[in-house]
């Protein structure tokens, strides 16, 4: 399973970074291979170029704004390989939400 | 979420339109922080006359241009994101062409009538939504290439543009008027009640939309000229991360080295007016974190709304303090307010030996 996330909070000095964390643990956790982008307070860090986007099985927006770069996604959401959904959710309950993610990708 | 159904059309524009504010904010604060900061150190040196506070030094006055260009920005940029965030980077130009349009005054029967926050958020959604759908228009690829930059920026501002002076400033600003005399009109008990509102809002989230949502309302009476709710929200704002900082270092069985060092940069969050300090605390246990802020925010804002404080900038904590009406019932409703949140987190968290398992479990419930 290989997955791909953003992670944008409103202000992105806090949720942002806790989204991140609680992602790349629970993808660790069961080891799939993942990237996981922040857009926060700083711009973008760990930036999803295409061709990582593309070899992806699953796109994970958690994301409160809009975002930079979502065309990036097209594809994806073209398939309905895409989930977006609040940053609080992931950082509530990592395994849920990839469980809903890796739902998409069969 | 592909096998539910699709969502309804109003759920899809509701969640739409949330990101879309959020997005605005999102790009607005770090603008109202630049305006704030500065607006406060100039106004702090300022002398208070009949027609608000005096700046005379040079320097500070030079601080208070800087402040107030920040100020003006503030709803071009939250115009603009707004729109960015529903039509995406062609929506950005006539998002802050119509929100500094609603932030100046139009001339609508003989007044002058400037809409703010409200004029920017309406305009904000129109300009997004509108080119949005002059996205989707089928044009050759001539025409395509010039379709992002002269097409669709200057017939949505013109389109936007005409519709809100001639139709859409008159009912808004006459709405704005109404809004403002109601808030401005409040004393005693129900502006005690709408401080408590703000005060619970500014703490329940520590800096999330529901925070945001009350600091963008203050911020919108602010620029029609009501100071009181933002004085109340910005005594609330620094109340969550100095309770939660206070309470680590005051009350060693119940905190480990590790709180107390969040402790110490909490506080320091606290007076510079970030409610976000008290996040890390609120994620390890939020049980007895969130009543404890929530209360103690309610309690200082309610007070600050009882006393009348007005705070004259768009920011708040302690560094702020000058640029209110009353320096002293400022500091001491925010201390009150602290006072109360540090009492009820200190007596009703558990010792660290049978607190191990409690805080597991409620790790990351946030």
């Amino acid at each position: 399973m290989n997955v791909v996330a953003v992670c944008a909070c409103t202000v992105g000095i806090a949720h942002t970074w806790m989204a991140k964390e609680a992602i790349e643990k629970e993808c660790e956790r069961r080891g799939y291979e993942f990237k996981v982008e922040a857009q926060g307070g700083y711009g973008i860090e760990n930036e999803l170029e295409q061709d990582e986007v593309d070899a992806a099985d699953v796109v994970l927006l958690a994301i409160a704004i809009g975002i930079e770069g979502d065309e990036r996604f097209d594809e994806k959401r073209d398939e309905g390989r895409v989930l977006t959904l609040d940053p609080s959710l992931a950082i509530a309950d990592p395994a849920k939400v990839i469980d809903q993610v890796v739902a998409l990708a069969e | 979420m592909a096998e539910e159904k699709s969502p309804s059309v109003l759920g899809k524009v509701g969640k739409d339109l949330l990101k879309a504010f959020n997005t605005g904010v999102s790009y607005f604060i770090p603008i109202v922080v630049v305006g704030g900061v500065f607006l406060a150190f100039s106004l702090a040196t300022g002398t208070a006359g009949k027609d608000g506070i005096e700046v005379t030094n040079p320097l500070m006055q030079s601080l208070n241009l800087i402040g107030m260009a920040g100020i003006k920005m503030m709803i071009p940029v939250l115009a603009a994101y707004i729109a960015y965030s529903l039509g995406g980077k062609p929506a950005l130009a006539p998002g802050f062409v119509l929100g500094y349009l609603a932030s100046n005054p139009v001339p609508v029967g003989g007044v002058q009538v400037s809409t703010g926050f409200l004029g920017a958020m309406v305009l904000g959604v129109a300009a997004g939504y509108l080119v949005q759908w002059m996205k989707s228009w089928k044009v050759n690829s001539t025409i395509r290439t010039i379709m992002p930059i002269l097409i669709i920026p200057s017939l949505s501002s013109l389109a936007l543009g005409m519709l809100y002076i001639y139709v859409l400033a008159a009912p808004l600003g006459a709405f704005m008027d109404w809004l403002t005399s109601l808030l401005s009109s409040l004393q005693g008990g129900s502006a005690v009640v709408l401080g408590i509102v703000i005060g619970l809002m500014t703490a329940f989230d520590m800096g999330g939309p529901v925070n945001k949502t009350a600091s963008t309302f203050t911020m919108a009476l602010m620029t029609a000229g009501v100071y009181g709710p933002n004085g109340a929200f910005r005594v609330a704002v620094a109340i969550p991360p100095l309770v939660c900082g206070v309470a680590s270092l005051i009350a060693r069985s119940k905190f480990d080295d590790t709180d107390r060092q969040m402790g110490i940069s909490a506080v320091f969050m606290g007076l510079i007016g970030i409610t976000e300090g008290a996040i890390p605390f609120a994620v390890k246990d939020l049980a007895h974190t969130l009543p404890a802020i929530m209360i103690g925010s309610a309690v200082g804002a309610g007070l600050a709304a009882w006393h009348g404080i007005e705070c004259f900038v768009p920011h708040g904590g302690m560094i702020v303090a000058a640029a209110t009406n009353n320096i002293a019932l400022y500091t001491l409703d925010m201390a009150i307010g602290v006072a109360v949140g540090v009492a009820i987190l200190v007596l009703t968290k558990p010792k660290l030996e049978d607190n191990k398992e409690h805080t597991a479990r409620n790790a990351c419930t946030f």
